[in-house]
């Protein structure tokens, strides 16, 4: 015999509902028309009777027809669930105050304390453990948790939690924690946090762990740009937290590894408090450094890995700064001046010579705008100023520049850049060849006239790698891009010198037994040239634009070579990029090696040297060896390093011939903002609590709170049995009574 | 004495003999002024851009090609060569669309027109009807006297062509560049010299200083299409102010 503990009233009728809202309609209409027939009838005895006896009628029979029955149960209760949620993240590993155990240790004894009281709740609920922190894991049970995550997201945890459902349901969660959260609810609980909460449908409770102050100064936030541009101001913008430090005045200092470029003195008053502190720097030179902000460690911190923070920021050049001298306007001078101004990274200073001494303007000079070209300041005070020169078309000797002309060599050696383009004044024509000038050029003088054959220009090998010429995605394009341009109208004759690469060269017109370079580059010393020996590049301009076609070649050409001539560093060689410039306290340092050949073809199994350099001190602190893969890509990585800025400086070798040299800086950060943060935000799990219905205590009470746990749910189990009430005798008898009572007196009271 | 007079007279005829060396590659490098060529009275002036172009090698550093070329408007041999010169007497007839599709890439892509009207100003706004067509939404106006236009190689105070009819020019300006220039004041009756060295045209009101100012205009007009606003840069500034005073 099965045993019921519960039973349930039922209708057994196998009519459909419809079915049953029809019957009791119909049931309705028929005391309805009973009270309706009856309405002139004075007597309220005799009318209430009539009607009461239909009702009664009318329920009989529902009663017959809906055929209610008891359903016998055989049911259980389910427990739930409740989460008790320990924080694992790094701020509970400081110690409660001077001497004192830490926030973990204290976590751990609260729960202690209180586990007769959680045990007492486990014949309806279940104990689940998770720790909480970057993300939720489950726990053992009562053990201390290891405090080590580097970041704290409550929100996101709760979020994690499994609901359950079919009885195992969430009925509540406890959260034992400093409430320091680094994540959705770092700035407070925002409304976005509170619908996050509500979403969750049970009571959240709170315990909250050294709810004391701590004593402890912190560069909490460093705001800055990625980027910044040489010789101009740059801010950055700190944020300091102080707790229980009382009045101090504090030096915040700013340092480009190891030199000190900005400082301010922050008065702080007694108390907790956060405050924003503006330090400015005017970069003066182009490169990746790492900078550090950081504030003194003051005695009983109760960490002082926080006092200071690393950042790396790129300083750029404003913008190019490019001499355009020109011997004569010209169409080609034209076009190439047009691109240059439209160019908002150029700033260009031109001198254009509009009158030699043979022309013959017929004006006195006051109604000429002519103006004498300034050589001296030019090319003695002004030259290192300029990112590039270029040679357009000119001829130096008038202008007695011969003396002048050794310090652009000089220029180009120390890494400025230099451009010589085509025409009967240029290269050899212009006497180029015998000028101090003469071997840092790409390409040299061959004594034989300009060729004014128009001709097609071609791509060389080198060509369709480097990006000068590269004027496409992919060298099929790049080649079909070349060969739509228009044919040039002639060249200077001229061979390329030792060690300079041909990047596009005369089909026809040989020199030194190679075809003649149409454009040639090499590198000197530090600085770079590029010989164009027509001066009919605006042919890819405006004749190509002709019958629907663009000049995008012409402006794609010029723009990459004025990159590669002042070394953009996305067109080096050798590239190093650190896998991430600000790394975790403990996190290895990574970076990748790209090696390109000198026509930019991926340098295939190059061997890499690359090297870990302390960027304050300059010292090596580690080195290592590999080989570039078939894309030319090397993964170099070093072990944690301590606190501090770092240079990863890698060079590439292929044969014994070194291809170039890169470097990226990384920055191991002093803190994240998980250490930097160690004040317990008790206030915060109030809120938390009071949001879901919960109940906030401090972890010092030693109590648990009120957990509003949601009631465990019944479930039906095993079977049940259904055993009907409507086929007694009882309910045919009140129909038979009711309907006959109310036809007898009907007809005695002569209403038939 | 006469033995060496003859010998130096031998020297320096040998040396004007000397072939020059080559002033660019090709022609096309150097200044040709292009003429377009419509149905009607598009040569008022024939010998006009011969002499601009001989006055402007004379007095200026530009190598320029002596002999114009012509064009029908619609050529794609005209993007070879950026100054295009259009003149007329009557109404320029409506261009026709691949006319106005050529021109308006010639002028997008760098080309620059200079429209002369030899008549009584009714060329100069056919031109202007015109080019509404070829750049619609850019606004014929007039070009200030304060224009880097008016200051590429001489200081020019007023236009000025064989008339006087209109004192300023007008003009489009595309991209931040002067595209087109129109002049209703027949420059080309002012430039024009027939083979023995007699001007064509008298000019009036001014006579042979308006001629002279005619011809610094064009110089100006040309320096303009090759180095366009390498007036207006900062270290021209000081020394154009002085000369202004």
């Amino acid at each position: 015999m099965e045993r019921f503990n519960d039973w349930k009233l039922v209708l057994l009728t196998p009519w459909p509902a419809w079915v049953v809202a029809l019957l009791g309609a119909a049931a309705l209409a028929g005391v309805v028309l009973a009270a309706l027939g009856l309405r002139k009838e004075r007597r309220r005895g005799r009318r209430a009777l009539l009607v009461g006896l239909r009702a009664v009628g009318m329920l009989a029979l529902l009663f017959l027809l809906l055929e209610p029955g008891v359903r016998l149960l055989q049911t259980a209760t389910v427990k739930g669930r409740l989460a008790i949620l320990v924080d694992g993240s790094a701020s509970m590993g400081l110690p409660l105050g001077e001497g004192k155990g830490t926030r973990a240790a204290e976590a751990a004894a609260y729960l202690r304390a209180v586990e007769p009281a959680l045990r007492a709740l486990e014949d309806r609920y279940t104990l689940e453990f998770y720790r909480f922190g970057e993300g939720l894991e489950p726990l053992a049970g009562f053990a201390e948790v290891a405090p080590d995550d580097e970041a704290t997201d409550l929100l996101g945890a709760l979020d994690a939690l499994p609901r359950g459902s079919g009885g195992r349901r969430l009925a509540g969660v406890l959260v034992v924690g400093d409430g320091a959260d680094t994540a959705a609810l770092r700035d407070g609980l925002t409304r976005e946090a509170k619908e996050r909460l509500s979403g969750l449908g049970v009571a959240v409770s709170t315990v909250a762990v050294g709810a004391g102050v701590a004593r402890d100064l912190a560069i909490e936030d460093v705001r800055v740009e990625d980027f910044a541009f040489v010789r101009n101001t740059v801010e950055v913008e700190d944020a300091i937290a102080a707790s229980g430090m009382g009045p101090l005045e504090v030096p915040v200092v700013l340092e480009q590894e190891g030199e000190v470029v900005a400082q301010k003195t922050v008065s702080l008053g007694a108390g907790d408090q956060r405050r924003k502190v503006k330090l400015a720097f005017v970069p003066d030179r182009i490169g990746d450094f790492v900078y550090t902000v950081s504030v003194p460690v003051y005695e009983g911190e109760a960490t002082g890995d926080n006092n200071a923070e690393s950042f790396v920021l790129k300083v750029i050049r404003d913008r190019v700064r490019v001499l355009h001298v020109v011997g004569r306007p010209s169409w080609d001078q034209r076009f190439l001046r047009t691109h240059l101004t439209s160019d908002p990274n150029v700033d260009l200073v031109s001198f254009y010579i509009l009158r030699t001494h043979q022309d013959q303007p017929r004006a006195p000079e006051t109604e000429l705008s002519l103006i004498p070209f300034p050589v001296e300041e030019i090319f003695e005070k002004q030259l290192w100023s300029f990112d590039l020169v270029v040679f357009q078309n000119f001829n130096y000797r008038p202008y007695r520049m011969d003396r002048y002309l050794p310090n652009l060599r000089r220029y180009v050696e120390e890494g400025g850049a230099f451009v010589m383009i085509g025409g009967e004044q240029s290269f050899g024509e212009g006497g180029y060849d015998q000028s101090p000038i003469a071997d840092i050029l790409p390409v040299e003088a061959v004594g034989a006239a300009p060729n004014e054959a128009p001709f097609r220009p071609r791509l060389t090998e080198a060509g369709f790698r480097h990006p000068i010429t590269q004027v496409a995605p992919d060298a099929e394009s790049t080649r079909a891009q070349w060969e739509a341009l228009p044919d040039l109208p002639g060249i200077n004759v001229t061979r390329a010198r030792p060690g300079a690469q041909v990047l596009v060269d005369h089909p026809h017109a040989v020199a030194g037994g190679e075809n003649a370079p149409v454009v040639a580059v090499a590198e000197i010393g530090r600085g770079r040239t590029m010989a164009v020996t027509t001066d009919g590049t605006w042919y890819w301009a405006m004749p190509a634009a002709k019958g629907g076609e663009t000049s995008r070649t012409y402006e794609r050409f010029w723009a990459q070579a004025i990159r590669w001539l002042v070394r953009d560093p996305d067109l080096t060689q050798v590239r190093v990029q650190a896998v991430q410039r600000r790394v975790a306290p403990h996190a290895p340092l990574a970076a990748m090696v790209s090696a390109r050949r000198a026509d930019y073809a991926p340098a295939a199994g190059a061997l890499v040297h690359a090297e870990l350099f302390d960027a304050a001190t300059g010292e090596k602190i580690d080195e290592r060896r590999l080989q570039t893969d078939a894309e030319g890509v090397a993964r170099v990585e070093f072990g944690p390093a301590a606190v501090g800025a770092y240079k990863v400086v890698a060079r590439a070798e292929e044969n014994g011939a070194e291809l170039g040299r890169g470097q990226d800086v990384i920055a191991v950060r002093a803190t994240t903002p998980e250490r930097s943060e160690v004040r317990a935000r008790p206030d915060l799990l109030r809120e938390v609590a009071a949001a879901t219905g919960g109940q906030a205590v401090a972890s010092a009470d030693r109590k648990l709170p009120a957990l509003g746990l949601l009631e465990p749910e019944v479930v039906e189990v095993g079977r049940s049995e259904d055993r009907p009430i409507w086929d007694r005798f009882w309910p045919v008898l009140l129909l038979a009574l009711a309907l006959g009572g109310e036809w007898v007196l009907r007809r005695r009271w002569g209403y038939f | 004495m006469e033995q060496r007079k003859l010998t130096v007279g031998l020297l320096a005829l040998v040396l004007f003999a000397l072939p020059q060396a080559a002033l660019a590659f090709g022609e096309t490098s150097r200044l040709v002024f292009a003429q377009g060529r419509y149905e009607g009275d598009w040569n008022p002036r024939p010998l006009a851009l011969r002499r601009l172009a001989f006055e402007v090698a004379t007095r200026t550093s530009i190598a320029t090609l002596p002999q114009e070329k012509v064009f029908p408007l619609d050529a794609e041999d005209l993007f070879y060569h950026p100054f295009l010169y259009l003149a007329g007497t009557e109404p320029l007839p409506p261009l026709s669309r691949a006319e106005v599709e050529n021109l308006r890439r010639y002028l997008t892509y760098g080309g620059f027109l200079l429209c002369d009207d030899a008549g009584d100003g009714r060329f100069a706004e056919s031109c202007e009807r015109e080019l509404q067509r070829i750049l619609p939404g850019k606004a014929v106006g007039r070009i200030p006297s304060e224009h880097v236009l008016f200051k590429t190689f001489y200081l020019v105070d007023q236009p000025a062509g064989r008339t006087l009819q209109r004192p300023y020019l007008r003009g489009v300006v595309e991209g931040g560049r002067l595209v087109a220039v129109i002049s209703a004041n027949d420059l080309g009756g002012a430039w024009a010299r027939d083979e023995l060295g007699a001007w064509s045209y008298d000019v009036v009101p001014g006579g042979e200083r308006q001629r002279e100012i005619a011809f610094r205009l064009g110089v100006n007009l040309a320096m303009y299409a090759l180095c366009t606003d390498y007036k207006d840069d900062q270290v021209h500034l000081p020394f154009i102010m002085k000369r202004r005073r």
